[in-house]
């Protein structure tokens, strides 16, 4: 039914089929993008071209041009899908299982224990996120696992308050009564009854953030603290474009392909998972419907 | 309203022990030398004492609690450690670059407010028709956009290609003026001295200077609050209360402005909390980018070069910052919401 109404909406169909497009290209992308002999063992570092660090244009064998320090740009995009789609759901994935564990008990125990999880989770929303994640990343020490750990780090709160109001509205349900009356535990009640019946909305929320989790991964990155120089990482590209997006005197766009490929990388990536969102958002919400 | 202020107000030193508290743990990640850095107060100490005489001297080798209230006396001196990457103290180097960010922020407030606001009650007006359409898809491509991306093809276009808006803060020879000579630094923001001082000149190099960053800072938000204008506009539109408004023969403007508006604002409200959040995040990327001198730059290179002083030191003021217009927010919203200060 859903999905229906999501193919028929032009939006949201555009953004199906970009979605639908990068993950052909992380699926194929060693076919797309073959690893060079020489670096057969690292298939994630991006191969470079020659000597130097001024940029060169695109050209017959590699399309999108090299970027500072002569790494090919058309390899870095397709391994970097990889990367994008890897950090978006180990982030998603981790943070999402940790938030409706911690919300959901917390919400079936209730009373003072509900109430200091609360507010302890309270404290961690009112941070903005990107500074928290800069903040522990540069703790931490750099590299695109402890960019992980802190996205992970500031992301779950927000599944455990979502999942926890549910948890409250269904836990008074007469199924879950008749469960308890039946002498069900209390860890089988959870597990099999409410998280359930719960967990749908905290999926949706999550999949929906995928745009943004890679956004800020690629941010961190950009600014230096994600992955090591060479890994294929978009906002890494995007790093290195920093340095020659003036071009050169009498030719400001000189340099335009370093910035502008692993640009409509991203943007595409996270406006194919907006797209979808946003659509999703209409059609969950009967309110707005009329 | 004055006991709710009051109540706010209460709650306050609850909310600044959660943040120190925080920064703390974080803190405790590091070792007793890496953090040595964040309480010496001049590089002159590094240099007759060995580090372990330093971790002794400054109490880190004690137990967590003990070190949390020594800490947190020196934090209520003002007294947050040296950075090595700034060169300065810490609280020197906010205070020299606060009123730049402060600047750029209240510039891009404008812009987002006014026009997410307008965008917003446009699309949800002109519901499901070619107008709501054009605005709505302006909005997910813009909330698409990551800013750096954004700010990095403005850049190319209107400094690189047309040259308008240079990145900076001001112009060299402009810097120079307001550095040396009678220009007097009221308030260290250049679009306002420059206006008290009566230098136009100054003031347009300035102007010229935060156009960029401003339009790469608020775009994101305007969208975002275009979305959520949009939706709760059109939620209040379908209300008793408008059907009534209308039955009475009150003229469209009226209705949209006297009462689809002001209760659609209600949600507006209540997202301007994260979206204070997201602009204060936002700045250290807008910063890095235009090579724009503020708080958001500085926590950007401390990150870098790991100037852990740094980061503990800009982190603990962005606490601050954020009890204090979440602050602001809670009453903006009582004001707007009778309903909220009964509770």
């Amino acid at each position: 039914m859903v999905m229906r109404k999501l193919l028929r909406n032009p939006l949201s169909l555009i953004g199906l089929v970009l979605l639908f497009g990068f993950v052909i290209i992380a699926i194929f992308a060693p076919w797309i993008a073959p690893t060079p002999e020489a670096y057969k063992d690292e298939p994630y570092r991006v191969p470079r071209y020659g000597w130097g660090s001024a940029p060169a244009p695109p050209s017959e064998e590699h399309p999108m041009g090299l970027t500072q320090g002569k790494y090919d740009i058309f390899y870095g995009i397709i391994w970097g899908t990889r990367t994008a789609f890897q950090v978006g759901l180990i982030v998603i994935g981790c943070s999402c299982a940790i938030g409706v564990l911690i919300g959901s008990v917390s919400a079936y125990i209730g009373g003072k224990f509900d109430e200091i999880v609360m507010r302890f989770v309270d404290v961690f929303m009112s941070f903005p996120f990107l500074i928290a994640a800069i903040v522990i990343t540069a703790v931490l020490g750099r590299g695109l696992d402890k960019v992980i750990i802190a996205l992970i780090l500031f992301r779950w709160t927000g599944y455990a308050r979502l999942i926890r109001g549910n948890v409250l509205q269904v836990k008074q349900d007469e199924y879950v009564m008749a469960a308890r009356a039946a002498g069900v535990s209390h860890l089988a009640i959870l597990l099999k009854h409410i998280i359930p019946n719960t967990i749908f909305p905290v999926l949706i929320q999550a999949s929906m953030n995928m745009g943004s989790i890679v956004v800020t991964a690629a941010t961190l990155s950009f600014l230096g603290l994600g992955a090591p120089e060479g890994y294929a990482d978009w906002g890494q590209m995007i790093s290195f474009a920093r340095n020659w997006v003036l071009g050169s005197p009498g030719d400001p766009l000189k340099y335009w392909y370093t910035v502008v490929w692993p640009g409509l990388a991203i943007i595409l990536f996270v406006l194919s998972w907006n797209l979808i969102g946003d659509a999703f958002r209409d059609i969950m919400d009967p309110r707005i419907q009329g | 309203m004055l006991t709710y202020i009051t109540r706010r107000l209460l709650f306050l030193p609850v909310v600044l022990i959660g943040v120190t508290l925080m920064v703390f743990v974080v803190m405790s990640f590091l070792s007793p030398y890496q953090l040595v850095s964040a309480y010496i107060k001049s590089p002159e100490e590094l240099k007759n004492q060995s580090l372990d005489d330093l971790v002794r001297k400054y109490g880190l080798d004690l137990p967590p609690h003990i070190r949390y209230v020594n800490w947190m006396r020196n934090l209520l001196k003002g007294d947050l450690g040296y950075s090595v990457s700034a060169n300065m103290r810490v609280t020197e180097a906010i205070a020299q670059r606060f009123p730049a960010t402060i600047e750029l922020a209240m510039f891009s407030i404008i812009p987002v407010i006014f026009g997410g606001i307008w965008l917003g009650t446009i699309s949800a007006k002109h519901y499901n028709k070619p107008l709501d359409h054009i605005s709505r898809t302006f909005a997910i491509i813009g909330w698409s956009l990551p800013d750096f991306v954004f700010g990095l093809l403005m850049l190319m276009f209107f400094y690189g290609v047309l040259g308008w808006f240079p990145p900076g803060r001001l112009s060299n020879w402009a810097d120079t003026v307001v550095l040396t000579g009678d220009f007097v630094r009221y308030t260290k923001m250049n679009t306002i001295d420059s206006l008290l001082n009566g230098r136009m000149d100054i003031f347009w190099d300035a102007v010229r200077h935060l156009v960029a960053p401003i339009i790469t800072l608020s775009y994101l938000w305007w969208a975002f609050l275009l979305r959520i204008t949009r939706s709760s506009m059109l939620e209040v539109l379908n209300k008793d209360y408008v059907r009534t408004a209308r039955a009475k023969g009150l003229g469209e403007r009226t209705v949209i402005n006297r009462h689809v508006r002001r209760n659609a604002m209600i949600p507006v409200a209540t997202v301007s909390g994260s979206m204070v959040l997201g602009l204060l995040g936002g700045v250290v990327i807008v910063e890095t980018v235009f090579d724009y001198k503020g708080i958001g730059l500085l926590t950007a290179t401390g990150a870098q070069q790991l100037d852990y002083t740094l980061i503990l030191g800009t982190t603990l003021f962005y606490g601050l910052l954020l009890v204090l217009t979440n602050l602001a927010v809670d009453m903006f919203y009582a004001v707007i919401d009778p309903r909220v200060r009964l509770e």
